[in-house]
């Protein structure tokens, strides 16, 4: 039985300020399932998340569900894929609660007032990121990882089929990111499909697939349990880490020298 | 013309030496700067339409090698080099011509930097009746012209007198609004303008009180409710009432509007030689809506 | 920003009675400084004076009321449309645009009664508007649609300065227009009557309704272009049709009453002060902050050395400037981003 890809691309190429990013890249994600997009600095992977999200490439396809991006009518592609940007400047002044509904966007009619189901939905989006309790103060006023989870909680509320976070932990404390990612794993038990990209390796490694993404190109694509990702991995950061098993989750620590 | 508000201009008095063989002229201009001239000059650049003007009604058109952008009278100036505008002229084409003396405005920048290239500059600049009487004395000393001003002077007061005289009987007395430019920007009793008005034997609804060209409220127009109206077809327009609410003016409903156009236009709101000219158009059109 | 801001509505509310105030005090503002409007109800009253109030000081008042709103709401979308708190209306050349067409229409109505009939029909307002909304359109091809904000912004700046030397060079050629062209630079509502009024009411009413439709559009840019992209929201063609709004409200304002600054850059920081609230609300209630600023300017252009005018356009900026002073004063330039 052929397995359902949530997204695929076709000898994907994108180039930037006149330099190509990406390389003919080939790339098939798996629908239902978490996959992390790792790699060294530079390699690539927010452009090819931007990509996936359809923000633009100069050749090769991109698909969603099997059908390419630009035969999506805009609106329905909006519902079926969410996608929280790094570093996206957000105007200060709107509330935590207004930023929220935002994510339901493309569920409202153009004139319409939210309805009773995006209400739920935002509420349920800022609870799950403890962002509920204070909806009513201004983004502006929130430190950097309260910011963040209410941009998170904006992601949520599309309730979106296809989930794409880039950086997502950026400012969040450890409480937060362990929050994070079960929410990630409740949502893939619910059959989301999330694709991340983290500089956070061994958050990273607590994903179900790991694709390891070098100089624009795929080098590695596969479980993050086994062991030739695991050495993909080691590879592609030139040996500086490695990766280790403790109570039963991976984690990759800094491999420092040998004291002489 | 130039209706910016700038410093009062002083009178310019002038002496002639009376050294009989090599005769130095001492006028002073209007900065109250001393220029001497070793002799009448025969090369004149003038930046100001109005000296040009001048120059011309005392008879030394000829003399004239170069005039500024705006100046359109008399048409024998036409085929001079344009040396830019008053305030900004072309400083080298101004020295190109080799000037004996060069006539400008008070407020123009380009007074120092001509003085300290080694020119003689005369500034000037006319603003009331009285001012473009001593304008025209200044150059006539400057020209050494035995007669002097006087029988300009006189000519000019017998067109203002003919132009009074041609004034139909039943307009003396009539209180007139005269519109300067768009704004509304009116001539008050005290601008030459206003002066002409009055040598006309009209009553000027803006008083002296709110300054020679006073930006006013056009309500003020409604309620002072002149009985003539005056101005260029570019500020009162050509048909339309040309501010809301002035078709309800006795002026307008009696149709006694003067609207210039063209080159009249700019003759009844230039200072200089042709305020008589300038009387006569005016006494001519108030003709025509007083028959 | 307050602990607990104004409810727009209230905001609004108080929008409207600041208007109907300033509407009743305008009719009272005239040549003779300020009079009672109660005496001109009077069964003895001067027939002049009610005339007056009728044809000229109602139409001004209601003029400078439509002519702020209008200012207000265009000052709203560029602020929302650019993401930038300090756009205002005349970013992409309109101001520039207006002047040239007034230049150069005033240039030629001098020139011949005859010559360039099509042009003396459209008058000054008309050239004044086709100048505005054509600098915006020569932008907008420029920069090749709506695409991308940076190109939108260095071609607003390019016809900005070229038009903007173009009626420069106008006005060195036709020096003879210079009282009146700076007369139009700097602002008035002599020239408002009522069919001026109902034009401007009628596209008022046409911007509101367009702008207020696309508000979820600055919404969505408000969290930043690439997360608006993926919201589904049709980014390009829908900037585009808000500039074209903006260019609709600014040139109306502009022809009827030449360039007034600072009104539609403060109006929407003033509404951001006092309230928080999405664009929906937003656009409106800087319509009607703008509205009652150009009120109080040309209240008090018109007052204050009666029976001579000053040019409201100064007014404007000298209170925009305040504000803008005391803005820095009390807040960190970081709240403001």
């Amino acid at each position: 039985m052929t397995q359902a890809w949530a997204l695929e691309t076709e000898s994907l190429c994108v180039s930037l300020g006149g330099q190509q990013v990406l390389h003919e890249l080939a790339l098939r994600l798996p629908a239902g399932r978490w996959t992390s997009i790792v790699g060294p600095n530079g390699a690539g992977k927010s452009t090819l998340l931007r990509a996936l999200a359809g923000m633009g490439h100069e050749k090769g396809r991109v698909l969603l569900q099997g059908r390419e991006l630009h035969a999506w009518n805009g609106r329905a592609r909006a519902r079926t894929m969410a996608w929280l940007g790094q570093n996206q400047a957000a105007a200060g002044d709107m509330s935590v609660y207004d930023v929220a509904m935002l994510g339901r966007l493309p569920h409202q009619p153009w004139l319409g007032a939210p309805s009773a189901l995006d209400h739920a939905a935002v509420e349920q989006a800022l609870r799950r990121t403890q962002s509920w309790d204070w909806r009513a103060r201004s983004l502006g006023q929130l430190s950097g990882g309260e910011r963040q989870r209410v941009l998170l909680a904006r992601a949520l509320a599309v309730q979106a089929q296809v989930l794409l976070m880039d950086e997502p932990l950026a400012n969040l404390d450890p409480p937060h990111q362990t929050d994070w990612l079960q929410c990630v794993q409740e949502l893939v038990a619910q059959g989301t499909t999330v694709v991340s990209v983290l500089h956070e390796v061994s958050m990273a490694l607590q994903a179900q697939e790991l694709v390891v993404i070098a100089q624009g190109r795929v080098l590695h694509q596969g479980g993050c349990a086994d062991a030739a990702t695991h050495r993909a991995l080691e590879q592609v950061f030139d040996d500086r880490i490695q990766v280790r098993a403790i109570d039963g989750q991976w984690v990759a620590l800094p491999r420092l020298p040998a004291p002489r | 013309m130039l209706l910016s508000a700038s410093l009062p201009g002083m009178a310019a008095n002038a002496q002639v030496s009376s050294a009989p063989a090599a005769a130095a002229i001492t006028l002073t201009d209007a900065r109250g700067r001393a220029v001497q001239l070793a002799a009448p000059p025969q090369r004149i650049v003038s930046l100001l339409p109005s000296l040009a003007e001048s120059v011309c009604a005392l008879g030394a058109c000829t003399r004239i090698v170069g005039v500024d952008r705006y100046t359109t009278w008399p048409p024998a100036l036409a085929h001079l080099p344009r040396l830019g505008g008053n305030l900004e002229p072309n400083i080298e084409a101004v020295l190109a011509l080799r000037p004996d003396v060069v006539l400008i405005s008070v407020a123009s920048r380009a007074i120092g930097r001509l003085e300290a290239l080694g020119l003689k500059v005369i500034a000037l600049e006319p603003r009331t009746h009285a001012e473009v009487h001593g304008v025209l004395r200044t150059l006539a000393t400057m020209l050494a012209l035995p007669q002097g001003a006087e029988p300009v002077w006189a000519r000019m007061e017998q067109g203002l007198a003919e132009a009074a005289r041609a004034m139909p009987a039943q307009a003396r007395g009539q209180r007139v609004y005269f519109e300067a430019s768009r704004g509304p920007f009116a001539a008050g009793e005290n601008s030459f303008i206003g002066e002409t008005l009055a040598r006309l034997g009209l009553v000027n609804i803006v008083p002296a009180a709110l300054g020679p060209f006073p930006r006013l409220n056009p309500e003020y127009v409604v309620r002072a409710d002149p009985d003539l109206l005056m101005g260029g077809v570019r500020s009162l327009g050509e048909s339309r009432e040309p501010y809301p609410g002035w078709s309800a003016l006795r002026a307008m409903q009696s149709g006694r509007i003067c609207r210039f156009a063209g080159a009249e236009a700019d003759l009844v709101i230039r200072p200089g030689p042709r305020i008589a000219e300038a009387a006569m158009a005016m006494a001519r059109c108030v003709q025509k809506v007083y028959p | 920003m307050s602990a607990n801001p104004l409810r727009p509505a209230w905001l609004a509310l108080a929008l409207l009675l600041a208007s109907l105030l300033l509407l009743l005090l305008g009719a009272g503002v005239g040549s003779t400084g300020w009079e009672s409007v109660w005496r001109l109800a009077a069964p003895d009253a001067d027939p002049l004076a009610w005339q007056i109030v009728r044809d000229i000081r109602l139409p001004r008042t209601v003029g400078a009321w439509l002519a702020g709103a209008l200012l207000g709401l265009a000052g709203a979308v560029a602020q929302g449309v650019f993401r930038n708190p300090l756009a205002d209306p005349y970013l992409l050349g309109s101001a520039s645009g207006a002047s040239l067409g007034v230049a150069l229409a005033m240039a030629a109505l001098g020139v011949s009664p005859f010559a360039l009939q099509g042009l003396l029909r459209l008058g000054i307002t008309g050239a004044a508007f086709a100048g505005a909304v054509g600098a915006v359109l020569l932008t907008l091809l420029l920069a090749k649609g709506a695409h991308n904000t940076m190109r939108l912004l260095l071609a607003g700046v390019v016809v900005g300065v070229v038009l903007g030397a173009a009626s420069s060079m106008v006005l060195m050629l036709s020096p003879e227009i210079m009282q009146a062209m700076q007369s139009f630079m700097l602002g008035s509502t002599s020239f408002v009557g009522w069919g001026a009024c109902a034009l401007m009411a009628a596209v008022l009413a046409l911007v509101v309704l367009l702008a207020w439709s696309l508000s979820r559009v600055l919404d969505g840019l408000a969290l930043g272009e690439s997360t608006a992209l993926s919201l589904g929201l049709p980014l390009a063609p829908l900037r585009l049709l808000l500039i074209v709004v903006m260019a609709l409200a600014t040139g109306t304002a502009v022809a009827q009453t030449g360039l007034i600054a600072f009104v539609g850059l403060a109006a929407p920081h003033l509404v951001r002060s006092l309230v928080r609230a999405m664009h929906g609300w937003l656009l409106l209630l800087s319509a009607g902050m703008g509205a009652v600023l150009l009120l109080g300017a040309d209240l008090l252009a018109r007052w204050l050395i009666a029976p001579q005018e000053l040019p409201v356009g100064v007014l404007t900026a000298v209170l925009g400037g305040t504000y803008l002073l005391w803005l820095m004063h009390r807040r960190n330039v970081q709240e403001i981003a």
